[in-house]
């Protein structure tokens, strides 16, 4: 019993730690435009549209978290192999895994911009300085939340597999979270700002993004203040929902008998989807269709 | 170099003639390890192989919309099909090897199996569940766009109508409920492949490894966990990205008209396993050079 | 690494740099061999070098890959390379003859990659002419380099050298499983290294204005990066002075292609400006 009531605490812990790095992820990725929403940036300037957007197109989210998160955890395992404590050594591998993710940030946007010379699309240098920086320390607290939750598994809960491998999982895992909710609402609400509310962005107006804020034009720094409200928290909850929900059946019901495990995240999978039917169900209600069509204004 | 232009042909025609070539290569790889390593060999690469299929079909579930999902301009998650559906496999992988972690070894080894293969899925399928929930939930209560369909006229499942949820300009948007479901069968199916290949191998290894390397099972358990995970995930990503490929990279869910072309990669998907599995096998038999 | 890249257009045709990439990364890694002749791990540092010529092969593969198209990211190319790559590579890593192992890895990675190749084109249909050929040098170069990375963290290629470990306590040395790059699951973290700064530079440098010096300096760039946390990680593993020949050596290969990377790019832009606005372009 007081084996499971540990469990318990640690699965809180874990979730907690998830919902931080979710919402820390996804303010990154939209700080540094990664992911979707960069063909979008991409594509502006060759539509005439030049910009001060941050482009950071490391890879997508997935496998550019699963790195990072994966370095850090490796890192952090060479340093608890050298007899480091465990806390110093978490810290130090996701310092140098931010480091890294850090130069990989530079030169994607020096790459990207560089390429699109013959748009007329200068390289800011000031962008490079202070938006890599803001987007660094958003990745710190994902990359270091990430590696002390897998960590907790991997000592405090005894899964078999080696901090790396479990830094790979829920990297991969955290990006993909993260860029499925959070992606759409900095595509088309942040960058298409311009459209109209409640329907999607035509065709015809890609490449049309928001490019003045309200005195002055916008930076990068003004999409992740806007996208943390909604995007950043719903990848959290996300996040933190996928791990604590995962953990949870396990820990709990997995030592009464396995099957109690697998039939609990049965039903879950049955309430969320209820869920989603009905948040279906009460859109369409209460949206109603889209009768009359709409001028698309390119 | 000067290619730019040239757009893949991957329609929806099938090849029977390399389909065939692909079944025999197939067999022909499962009887070298029958030759080399009869008995635990051969049943691990034969897992292997319909994990790799469960992989490769499963992915085809999960609605993934790309860039212009991104945008409100098409349906499906704005993410790559390839990543998504191996998050929600090592998510369902992570549970698969913890419950085998957990099971007591006196256990009948195919009661094991489906209990470790039916955690993995249920952990894949409950990821993609949270994550289509939560994507639905951001277009209706952040940016009050319906779910709509952009391939067809009704949603097969609950029979509404989505052309006049379509907003203009835009081939559809979010995820109607038969790609939510979509996505839970994918994540599902990804999630047990992915922890019946590494159950197979773990197995096989833990058996293997002690008498090749000469030291005790209990000593070679983080070399066996590791070798496994690790090849479970190699092999999840060859899986994806070769269905990825089938399908040029987007898909609605099981009601796109791109799903009919799952058995090509069933058979892609068979060739690639039973070709990785078998070296993973080979690990374990004591080689000629 | 070796090769040498003028401003033409087009560049340095692709077979050049598909055999100056074999042959460099397979010389590195034999010289990481003098480690068992000499009986030092000073030599682990060649390994990082063979990471560093493989990749800048493999990133070119990726972009004549990429050029047709292939309906799916570019980062994923990069994913199938080290998905087929590492199961290569750790079958090679048994054979009885050590000399032996990276000759294997790189025949088995080329089996591997060209049976992947025949079914994308014929069985899923994609008709992409390069494809073949590409994903069979992709998979080598996953292999080679996951390789290189195994040399330069533990000083040896061999499946033994990859599955034992010493841990120190209270003065005396013990031999473990646990703490080795198989049983840590080391090679998870190579695994993504290499995956990200393959496919990076072509991703990272794709547009009109695509020039080839730039990304294969890029592409040493990331090599480097991933040789400087690679060898913060030989600490755990080999000895301290022989991590620190690696580390130094990646420090300075990482600073010297991140300048020359800069320079490039700053040749190629349209302009570089600091805390200026968007210029004003015709009718916008």
């Amino acid at each position: 019993m007081e084996h499971i009531v540990f469990g318990i605490g640690i699965t809180a812990l874990a979730g907690a730690l998830a919902t931080v790095a979710g919402s820390a992820e996804d303010t990154e990725s939209n700080i540094g435009s990664q992911g979707d929403p960069n063909s979008q940036v991409q594509l502006a300037p060759q539509m005439g549209f030049l910009h001060r957007i941050f482009n950071k197109a490391v890879a997508g989210e997935p496998p550019a978290y699963g790195l990072w998160c994966c370095l850090g955890a490796g890192l952090a395992w060479a340093f608890m192999a050298m007899q480091f404590n465990a806390v110093l050594a978490i810290v130090l591998g996701c310092v140098f895994a931010t480091f890294v993710q850090g130069v990989y940030a530079t030169t994607a946007y020096v790459g990207r911009t560089a390429s699109l010379a013959k748009f007329g699309q200068p390289v800011y240098v000031d962008i490079l300085k202070s938006m890599t920086t803001v987007t660094m320390a958003h990745a710190f607290i994902a990359i270091f939340c990430t590696v002390t939750l897998c960590h907790l598994i991997n000592t405090a809960l005894g899964h078999p597999f080696p901090l790396p491998l479990l830094g790979l999982i829920w990297g991969i895992a955290l990006g993909a979270a993260g860029s499925a909710t959070g992606n759409p609402y900095y595509g088309k609400e942040r960058q298409y700002q311009n459209q109209k509310f409640g329907a999607g962005v035509p065709i015809s107006a890609s490449g049309n993004i928001v490019r003045y804020a309200e005195a002055g034009e916008r930076n990068s720094i003004d999409n992740g203040w806007f996208t943390a409200k909604i995007g950043g928290s719903a990848s959290g909850i996300c996040f933190g929902l996928i791990v604590f929900l995962e953990l949870w059946r396990t820990v709990v019901f997995e030592a009464i008998n396995p099957w109690y495990a697998i039939i609990v995240g049965v039903i879950m999978i049955l309430i969320f989807t209820v869920i989603d039917r009905y948040i279906e169900v009460w859109a369409r209600k209460t949206y109603g269709p889209y009768t009359a069509p709409k001028e698309a204004d390119a | 170099m000067s290619a730019v232009a040239a757009k893949p042909a991957a329609g929806g025609a099938m090849n029977p003639g390399a389909m065939a070539v692909g079944i025999i290569l197939t067999l022909i790889l499962v009887g070298i390890c029958y030759v080399m390593s009869p008995g635990v060999g051969l049943m691990a690469l034969i897992g292997v192989v319909i994990g790799g299929i469960l992989i490769g079909f499963g992915t085809h579930f999960v609605p993934v919309g790309g860039a212009p999902a991104a945008m409100g301009q098409a349906p499906g998650i704005a993410t790559g099909v390839a990543m998504l559906a191996t998050g929600a496999g090592v998510a369902g992988l992570f549970g698969g090897a913890w419950a085998a972690e957990t099971l007591p070894a006196t256990m009948d080894p195919m009661m094991q199996l489906l209990i470790v293969v039916c955690a993995g899925g249920v952990g894949g399928g409950l990821m993609m569940a949270i994550t289509c929930m939560m994507v639905n939930f951001l277009y209706v209560f952040g940016m009050g766009i319906p779910p709509a369909s952009g391939k067809v006229a009704n949603d097969p499942i609950t029979g509404d109508s989505q052309a006049e949820y379509k907003s203009q300009g835009t081939e559809g948007h979010g995820l109607p409920f038969v790609s939510f479901v979509g996505g839970v069968i994918g994540g599902t199916l990804g999630g047990a492949g992915g922890t019946l290949i590494y159950f197979e191998l773990l197995n096989l290894y833990q058996g293997a490894l002690p008498d090749v390397m000469n030291v005790t099972a209990a000593q070679v358990l983080p070399i066996a966990v590791s070798l496994a995970g690790m090849f479970a995930v190699g092999l999840f990503l060859v899986n994806a990205v070769l269905t990825a490929y089938n399908i040029t990279g987007t898909i609605e869910g099981p009601h796109d008209p791109k799903f009919k072309r799952w058995p090509r990669s069933i058979v892609a998907s068979a060739v690639a396993s039973a070709l990785c599995g078998l070296c993973a096998v080979l690990i374990v038999v004591p080689l000629p050079i | 690494m070796s090769v040498k890249v003028e401003v033409i257009e087009g560049g340095v045709p692709h077979n050049t740099i598909l055999i100056a990439g074999v042959v460099s990364t397979l010389v590195c890694i034999y010289l990481t061999y003098l480690n068992v002749v000499t009986q030092t791990e000073m030599f682990s540092f060649f390994g990082g070098l063979a990471v560093v010529a493989a990749l800048v092969w493999g990133s070119h593969t990726i972009k004549v890959l990429c050029s047709y198209g292939i309906g799916t990211g570019v980062p994923s190319a990069g994913m199938i390379a080290f998905g087929s790559g590492v199961i290569a590579m750790l079958l090679a890593t048994r054979v009885t003859n050590l000399l032996l192992a990276p000759v294997v890895a790189l025949i088995l990675a080329a089996i591997i990659g060209l049976i992947l190749g025949w079914v994308s084109n014929n069985v899923l249909n994609m008709k992409i002419p390069a494809m073949v050929q590409a994903l069979t040098e992709m998979a080598v170069v996953g292999a080679l380099s996951l390789m290189g990375f195994a040399a330069l963290i533990t000083g040896t290629f061999g499946f033994s050298g990859l599955t034992t470990g010493t841990v120190s306590m209270f003065g005396i040395t013990l031999l473990t499983h646990t703490n080795s790059f198989l049983g840590g699951c080391l090679i998870a973290v190579a695994f993504l290294l290499g995956a990200i700064a393959i496919q990076h530079p072509f991703n990272a440098c794709l547009g009109p204005g695509w020039t080839q010096d730039r990304m294969l300096m890029l592409t040493a760039e990331c090599a480097f990066l991933s040789m400087i946390v690679a060898a913060i990680m030989s600490l755990a593993l080999i000895s301290a002075g022989s991590a620190l020949i690696s580390l130094v050596i990646a420090i300075i290969g990482w600073a010297f292609t991140y300048k020359e990377y800069m320079a490039l790019s700053k040749r190629d832009a349209h302009s570089w400006l600091d805390s200026k606005p968007i210029p004003d372009v015709e009718g916008h």
